[in-house]
């Protein structure tokens, strides 16, 4: 595991290499330390940013996902982020409506009773119909897309990439005027996971088009653990989706990493003011295990 | 003896079976796994001809194979031979579909999974045809394996058709097929003795009714070729037309035999890449249905038809019929193609393509089966049957 961490500064980057998982545990741990100390240093916080965090694969309804829940309440206290994207498999098993409340109402009920909107892509676990569920803000729609001040998410479903919705995402990415525009579904286009690795078909289809409509930021699931690619193509690449599940030691090196972690689980907190994005992942127990931040339009941090 | 005569005889073989689809279904995997992304990039780009275009012309061959089979003097034209199996195809489209549903129903992703089930119902035509012929040589269990196969892939042309538009549908596509339809009909009262016009003319309606209509255009010649005037004599399935034969239906096949080659080798390059790390629970899904369900399906189908007083073809047992039912659960070729259809791009697609390549395991079990239960030509007294087919 190579961990890359980055000096309150801007990117200075230092790299361990781990052959040993229980080493990669306790570096990890220690280097958590000086990094919870300088958390509320990491985020700027301005009072008229658009703050969100991100979570994937997290509706197991075990106790990881409570913890992490907990951990983004406690967050929230300090960052008060209006919005939380769904990377998708936001619920595993089975998804009946007790199952709702196990899975998503109680593990996020501080943040749900706070005013937080949830924002869902599907995964290959979620039900379908789970998009009108009105907690997931939806709307019925497989894909959608939706403003906060000067950014606009969009939302795909990676699990069938059909003819209407690439159409569909042409022409909202052409029509869109919003200074960020930032993509989410639950397949990596770029990834480093042992078990599943890139979804390449569907990056030779939908990179075309973010590069083309000047997509800044992209942030995908699936993969049960954090990682940060080197830009590619100018693009940034993250995987959350560790909000639930863990498949710990499942990164492998490959050189589009740029951070990662998979030794618990994670959720990110993310800040834009004007054209700066700031970033900042922090895992079960509040390590923040990666943080940094992007200039768009100008040269990537 | 000539030096090139081993070289005729392969490119024969070659022709004979299709080789052309699986040498193309190889080029892809490699290609895939050694430079995905330029793979992906390719596939894309000659998916619509490919797809679209291309294989209407393998299926209008395909189509040809049963309206000559299913015509007076073809294999299949008498009802009493046809009752049991068209029973055997329909169960086994039913044990395949409820297998799919309950392997997908131990886990989380029937919603996703589930518009994929007619996937598990296709039956490659051509290969279990080749696989049952290897193993029975003339018998009627391949007779009736092909109508099974038929009978099948019919149901599942007309399942694909309204279950998978690829557009919106448009009233103006009705009006089209009719036209396609009428055009056919006028040019067979006519007394047009060449194909093209038919293909041409009632084709390119037929072509742009479906596309306009929202429907796949790769079945365009489908309701066309029954049109074309043929021969009461039936030489085969997959057969060499007879010389003497120069009715519209063989001149349509003799003038497309080779294009098709090419088409299906380009099918199996475009649409049969799949990263091996990309399987996932609809590759065992739909290779769990194709390899027990439908089998399953078949034989309790049987078992209810016999009970219902129907009959099975002569010198066909329990035995022999195990085999043809595994022999039945190769959906290849046939199962991509409606893969492409249910699913759009992505890992979910790749999951259930990887099910339909598996499905070839098929031909092993049928082969492994055939010399266990001491059927066909691993019978200890075979004899070459007179049954043609």
């Amino acid at each position: 595991m190579i961990l890359h961490t980055v000096d309150e500064g801007g990117l200075k980057k230092r790299s361990v290499s781990h052959t040993r998982r229980s080493a990669a545990v306790l570096l990890a741990a220690v280097v958590s330390v000086g990094h919870l100390l300088a958390q509320s240093q990491r985020l700027p916080n301005a009072a008229a940013s658009v703050k969100f965090a991100v979570i994937g694969d997290n509706g197991t309804g075990d106790r990881p996902q409570y913890e992490v829940g907990a951990q983004m309440a406690r967050a929230h206290a300090s960052f008060a982020f209006d919005t939380v994207i769904m990377l998708g498999d936001n619920m595993y098993g089975s998804q009946e409506p007790a199952d709702f409340v196990k899975k998503f109402e109680q593990p996020y009920k501080a943040l749900l009773e706070s005013g937080v909107q949830f924002f869902a892509t599907l995964g290959n676990h979620d039900n379908q119909l789970n998009r009108y569920y009105k907690p997931f803000s939806m709307g019925g729609e497989r894909y959608y897309s939706f403003a906060k001040k000067n950014v606009r998410f969009f939302v795909l479903d990676s699990d069938s990439l059909d003819p209407k919705q690439m159409a569909w995402l042409e022409e909202s990415l052409k029509s869109s005027t919003d200074e960020w525009k930032i993509c989410y579904f639950h397949h990596p286009l770029y990834s480093d996971g042992g078990t599943h690795g890139s979804a390449v078909e569907l990056r030779v289809v939908l990179e075309p088009l973010f590069l083309r409509y000047g997509v800044g930021v992209v942030f995908s699931g699936h993969e049960h653990f954090y990682e940060r690619l080197t830009p590619q193509k100018g693009i940034y690449y993250f995987i959350e989706g560790a909000g639930g599940q863990l498949r710990r030691g499942d990164i492998v090196r490959s050189e589009f990493k740029a951070a990662g972690f998979d030794q618990d689980q994670s959720f990110m907190l993310v800040e834009i003011t004007g054209a700066d994005l700031f970033f900042q992942t922090i895992s079960r127990v509040g390590q923040i295990v990666d943080s940094g931040s992007i200039r768009r339009g100008g040269p990537r941090l | 003896m000539s030096l090139t005569s081993p070289v005729k005889r392969a490119f024969r073989f070659a022709i004979d079976h299709y080789v052309a689809l699986p040498v193309g279904v190889v080029a892809a995997l490699l290609w895939v796994q050694v430079h995905a992304e330029s793979y992906f990039r390719f596939s894309h780009a000659s998916s619509f001809v490919v797809n679209d275009i291309g294989m209407a012309l393998f299926l209008a061959v395909m189509t040809k194979e049963i309206v000559e089979a299913l015509s007076a003097g073809g294999a299949l034209h008498s009802w009493r031979r046809r009752s049991m199996a068209i029973v055997a195809g329909v169960g086994g489209m039913i044990g395949a579909t409820l297998t799919y549903f309950a392997y997908l129903e131990t886990g989380d992703e029937l919603s996703v999974l589930g518009p994929g089930w007619p996937i598990t119902c296709a039956i490659d035509l051509a290969f279990c045809y080749f696989v049952v012929k290897g193993i029975f040589g003339r018998h009627p269990a391949v007779s009736f394996a092909l109508l099974l196969a038929i009978v099948t892939d019919i149901l599942e042309f007309l399942i694909v058709a309204l279950r998978y538009p690829v557009a919106d549908i448009h009233v103006s596509g009705v009006v089209l097929m009719a036209a396609a339809i009428l055009v056919a009909i006028a040019l067979r009262k006519s007394r047009v003795r060449r194909a093209w016009p038919y293909i041409a003319f009632s084709g390119g309606l037929s072509w742009a009714a479906l596309y306009w209509g929202g429907l796949h255009p790769a079945f365009a010649l489908v309701p066309v070729v029954p049109f074309l005037p043929h021969a009461s004599h039936d030489p085969g399935f997959l057969a060499e037309p007879p010389p003497e034969a120069h009715d519209p239906l063989n001149e349509f096949e003799r003038t497309w035999k080779y294009p098709v080659h090419i088409v299906v080798f380009f099918f199996g390059l475009v649409n049969a890449g799949v990263l091996l790390q990309g399987y996932g629970t609809g590759s065992w899904a739909v290779l769990t249905a194709a390899l027990a369900g439908r089998p399953l399906g078949i034989l309790l189908a049987v078992a209810g038809g016999l009970a219902a007083g129907l009959h099975l073809p002569v010198r066909i047992g329990w035995r022999e019929l195990v085999v043809v039912a595994f022999a039945a659960s190769i959906g290849f070729a046939f199962s991509l193609l409606v893969a492409t259809q249910a699913f759009g791009i992505g890992p979910v697609l790749i999951e259930v393509k990887i099910g339909a390549l598996l499905s070839l395991c098929g031909a092993v079990v049928a082969l492994a089966l055939a010399v266990l239960l001491r059927v066909g030509k691993f019978a200890p007294h075979f004899v070459q049957g007179g049954a043609r087919v």
